[in-house]
């Protein structure tokens, strides 16, 4: 999914001091033993952040945003399947939750049964068990939205019958999933897809009960009215009049773009749940927005708040630069990268493209954006959380010090036909006012001023233009604006899998016309017919295009495990030397200022966020 | 954004020969523009202030000198140097008098290039909306009728807008489509923002200039004119806008530090001159996330910004009180 968290009122730098190989072996702690458990128990968590940042108003159903996932799945929705919400590995591994086992699977691979557990209840008003017909509901509602959903994509053309329709939730019919009795579910596929439990652990399979949600078929009017299956509820959901659709009014716990107040749902029974998915030890949880990222910041200092997702500004982190206690940092699984347009001059020469990921100069950028600790410097697309080679163990375009080499570039840029007469140094026409489209936030602004520089070095002219994030993302992510660069953008996993960093980002079946549609920016697997039947608007060189689609479709058809990660790691080898959309310029490090109120840290691997599952407060 | 005070200027009166009433061994007539000269001039604090412009455009001409004597161009990088691990600058030193910024460049010649950029978008902008304030304001006030009206109430609506909403919606709206607007004419850069600059001057201007040419109208020396076949374009251009470039002069003075704070603040909200060039309300916006470790990159900024805007405004006060013959000399 795109990271939209960075984007919102991010100050200039990060830094904490922790190596990458302390991050790695330092971060993953363990709940509790039993003994200890009482001295977690209790107390308010509090958090302030800039904005909630919701794209979906909270309506598990559409909201595809990390940190609402991270609280959905942590604290209120238990889908068929869930991770344990720790850091690194141990918290990518996938478990059941809803489920009381891992499912049955048929002989040819292609249907799932899962047993539900017992004594799994709904939170007050709703006050009873949950039952396989409200899971069936959830994806009927993730069928029936009327506009767009990202979960649709995951699910259509992979469980049997799943189609988007026009028809209400209640009506929709999806032959591929059957409640044969209240704790059986069965999904049956079109075709085998090995990480379909990936799939089952999205916060929008969870149960939803349809006496509520059935009220509120449009895109995020549930967000007000959420009715928790997990340990935590919005606060005062018990006052909701649910006789009737017009007697319920909005849940008083959350007020959009204001507070969201969790408290613990009386109806939850730990006897269903493990410890090590869910400590639950906070008595409430109580967030809130503040757009004043300095004061923030400043009131976690003072023990006003807890904590905050925003990424601290430069002066705290110098501050608690020594005390890493209150400056834990995460390895996330992200990548920040500049795109070009493979159909737009110059970007259509893959000589250019390898000029310019010699001559851009990645530790400027790391360290403009705060040092070694915001991140490491990526030397191509798949993170090393994610399986991806280490960046000592492959980068295809090694400078000195990643600095950039501009000798190197100058020599790549020779090759190439826009280098008129061979002395290095682009000068055909299409190499000036070149349209570069980024952010107008730090780093991006800091990030500007070095690559137009490394450019100008072998004669590309960039125009850049500093825009809003959302509105990047929507320029360059419409096919038909034809964007020749664009350095605006990241990307994170979906799921624990690296099908989810190849998908999206670089198949052909991808590309999709209308504004803000379309991930795969750099256009990798694009033909004239393509772009004719789809109606894509692309002007420019549609001839030649190189694509990865025959090497994706075989590597996303094998089982999970080492051959299949094998696989998609010769995928990033192709795009990086043959391909070659992007310059990967980082791979991100999550750090948090936390306050002495809170007793133990933990972090959601899968989320790429805090982990309410596992945090305890003091008081 | 300040207002230009719409206080009523009088019209100078057209100049006659002076008398000595005491026969002297010299008869000197002075011009209009020495009589003007020797009043300024015992304006100390206007003085100062044209002191100041001067020293500011000798430093904006020479900017690239400058920077060649410090060593540092201004868009040149110095990260390793001039940046903590942190990504944090550092703060003045020999080599960088001003500091660095965060990627670290030189913030004393960012600074002497800034003032480039701010004269030349105020003195652009001002130009273009003196040109245009003019022509409208003279051709509603002689003309009259329909044309008046138009004009008027152009002015009325323009001078009603709120500035800066508008300015941001209209960089906003042209910025998310890679062409711009009108096929490409309208792009967020330099042109950009000396048009919308120039777009909520031109009316100040035309009212001022409308007001005078009012008055002008009627006095005889234009009736006079009239009835000897001038036409009404002679007659604008050559009797009429003379008798008004005392106040276009004043008011077009006070008009430049009003657009160097309007361009400063599109900058500062990120609608200004693309970053590539030095721009003081650029710079006060990237620092001011940083302002408690890294003072300087807000305060030079923002002592230059305050320091030449004073010196416009001082220079302007001089001039209405040397060209108005109410007041003594």
């Amino acid at each position: 999914m795109v990271r939209s968290r960075r984007s919102r009122g991010i100050l200039a730098a990060l830094a904490a001091v922790a190596l990458l190989a302390a991050a790695c072996g330092g971060d993953a702690e363990q709940p509790r033993e039993a003994g200890e458990e009482g001295d977690l128990r209790g107390g308010t968590l509090r958090v302030q952040m800039e904005s909630f940042v919701h794209e979906c108003n909270f309506d598990p159903t559409c909201e595809f945003v990390s940190y609402a996932n991270m609280i959905h799945t942590n604290l209120l929705q238990r889908p068929l399947m869930n991770y344990r919400h720790v850091a690194d590995d141990p918290g990518l591994e996938i478990l059941p939750d809803l489920a009381a086992d891992m499912p049955e699977i048929s002989e040819d691979g292609l249907t799932y049964t899962f047993t539900l557990k017992d004594g799994v209840m709904f939170a007050p008003p709703v006050d009873r068990e949950v039952t396989s017909q409200d899971v069936a509901y959830a994806f009927q509602r993730m069928a029936s939205q009327q506009q767009g959903n990202p979960y649709t994509y995951y699910f259509e053309g992979v469980i049997d019958g799943f189609e988007l329709q026009k028809s209400p939730a209640e009506d929709v019919e999806i032959s591929g999933i059957e409640t044969p009795d209240d704790k059986t579910i069965s999904i049956t596929l079109s075709d085998p897809v090995p990480d379909i439990l990936f799939r089952l652990a999205m916060p929008g399979t969870a149960p939803i009960p349809q006496e509520v949600a059935g009220c509120f078929p449009q895109s995020g009017e549930y967000g007000r009215f959420v009715i928790s299956s997990g340990p935590y509820m919005l606060e005062g959901s018990e006052a909701l009049d649910i006789s009737t659709c017009d007697s319920m009014e909005p849940i008083a716990g959350y007020e959009p773009d204001r507070t969201l107040n969790l408290v613990r749902n009386p109806n939850y029974e730990p006897a269903t749940d493990s410890p090590e998915m869910r400590s639950s030890n906070p008595d409430r949880f109580e967030l809130s927005v503040n757009t004043n990222v300095d004061d923030i910041f400043n009131r976690i200092v003072a023990g006003e708040t807890d904590t905050s997702p925003d990424d601290p500004p430069a002066q705290f982190l110098r501050q608690f630069a020594e005390d890493r206690e209150r400056l834990p940092s995460n390895p996330v699984d992200v990548l920040w990268y500049i795109v070009m347009n493979l159909t737009q001059p110059p970007f259509d020469d893959i000589h250019v493209r390898k000029a310019v990921n010699l001559a851009i100069d990645k530790d400027g950028l790391l360290r403009a954006a705060g040092g070694e600790l915001v991140g490491e410097i990526a030397t191509h697309i798949l993170p090393p959380t994610m399986g991806g080679l280490p960046s000592d163990e492959y980068d295809p375009y090694a400078t000195e010090g990643f600095a950039g080499d501009v000798d190197l570039a100058m020599e790549e840029m020779a090759q190439s036909a826009y280098d008129t007469d061979g002395d290095g140094v682009c000068d055909a026409p299409e190499c000036s006012g070149i349209l570069h489209i980024s952010r107008n936030e730090a780093p991006w602004t800091e990030f500007n001023p070095i690559i137009e520089d490394n450019l100008a070095a072998i004669g590309i002219e960039l125009e850049t233009r500093e825009i809003e994030g959302g509105s990047a993302y929507e320029l360059v992510s419409t096919t038909s604006e034809n964007v020749p660069i664009g350095s605006h953008g990241g990307w994170g996993k979906d799921w624990p899998d690296a099908s989810t960093f190849f998908e999206a980002l670089f198949t052909s079946g991808a590309i999709q016309a209308g504004p803000g549609v379309n991930n795969n920016t750099g256009l990798v697997g694009i033909t004239s017919e393509i772009n004719e039947e789809r109606e894509l608007g692309i002007e420019g060189n549609l001839e030649g295009i190189p694509s990865i689609d025959a090497e994706f479709e075989e590597c996303v058809a094998m089982e999970l495990g080492q051959a299949r990660l094998d696989c998609f790691n010769e995928v990033d080898r192709i795009l990086m030397e043959e391909v070659l959309p992007y310059v990967p310029y980082r791979w991100d490090e999550e750090t948090h200022l936390i306050s002495d109120n809170i007793t133990k840290w933990e972090f959601d691997q899968n989320a790429g966020e805090m982990s309410f599952a596992h945090i305890a407060v003091a008081s | 954004m300040t207002q230009i005070a719409a206080e009523p200027f009088p019209a100078p009166e057209p100049h006659a020969p002076e008398f000595d009433a005491v026969p002297s061994t010299q008869v000197e007539g002075r011009s209009p523009w020495q009589l003007f000269w020797s009043r300024f001039r015992k304006d100390r604090v206007a003085l100062a202030g044209l002191a100041f412009i001067a020293l500011l455009v000798a430093i904006a001409l020479a900017a690239p000198l400058i920077a060649e004597l410090v060593g540092h161009g201004p868009n040149d990088r110095f990260q390793r140097e001039m940046t903590d691990e942190f990504g944090l600058p550092k703060g003045p030193t020999g080599e960088f008098w001003f500091g660095a910024d965060q990627v670290g460049r030189d913030v004393f010649v960012r600074i002497v290039y800034g003032a480039r950029t701010s004269l030349a978008v105020a003195l652009g902008a001002t130009g273009a909306a003196l040109s245009v304030g003019i022509v409208l304001g003279m051709m509603a006030g002689y003309r009259g009728g329909w044309v008046d009206t138009v004009v008027s109430r152009t002015v009325d609506i323009i001078l009603s807008m709120p500035v800066l909403l508008f300015a941001i919606g209209i960089v906003a709206a042209c910025s998310t489509t890679a062409e711009g607007c009108l096929g490409g004419l309208v792009k967020p850069g330099f042109r950009l923002v000396i048009f919308v600059i120039a777009l909520f001057s031109w009316p100040y201007v035309a009212r001022i200039v409308r007001g005078q040419t009012l008055s002008i109208r009627e006095k005889e020396f234009i009736e006079a004119s009239r009835s000897m076949g001038a036409g009404g374009r002679r007659i604008m251009f050559r009797e009429v806008l003379p008798n008004l470039m005392a106040p276009i002069i004043v008011y077009g003075t006070l008009l430049i530090p009003t657009n160097i704070l309007f361009e400063a603040a599109l900058s500062y909200l990120g609608l200004g001159v693309p970053q590539t060039i030095p721009s003081w309300g650029r710079m006060i916006a990237d620092g001011g996330a940083l302002f408690d470790v890294a003072w300087w990159l807000m305060l030079f900024p923002g002592l230059f910004l305050l320091a030449t805007t004073l010196a416009f405004n001082l220079v302007g006060d001089g001039l209405r009180d040397a060209l108005d013959p109410r007041t003594q000399a």
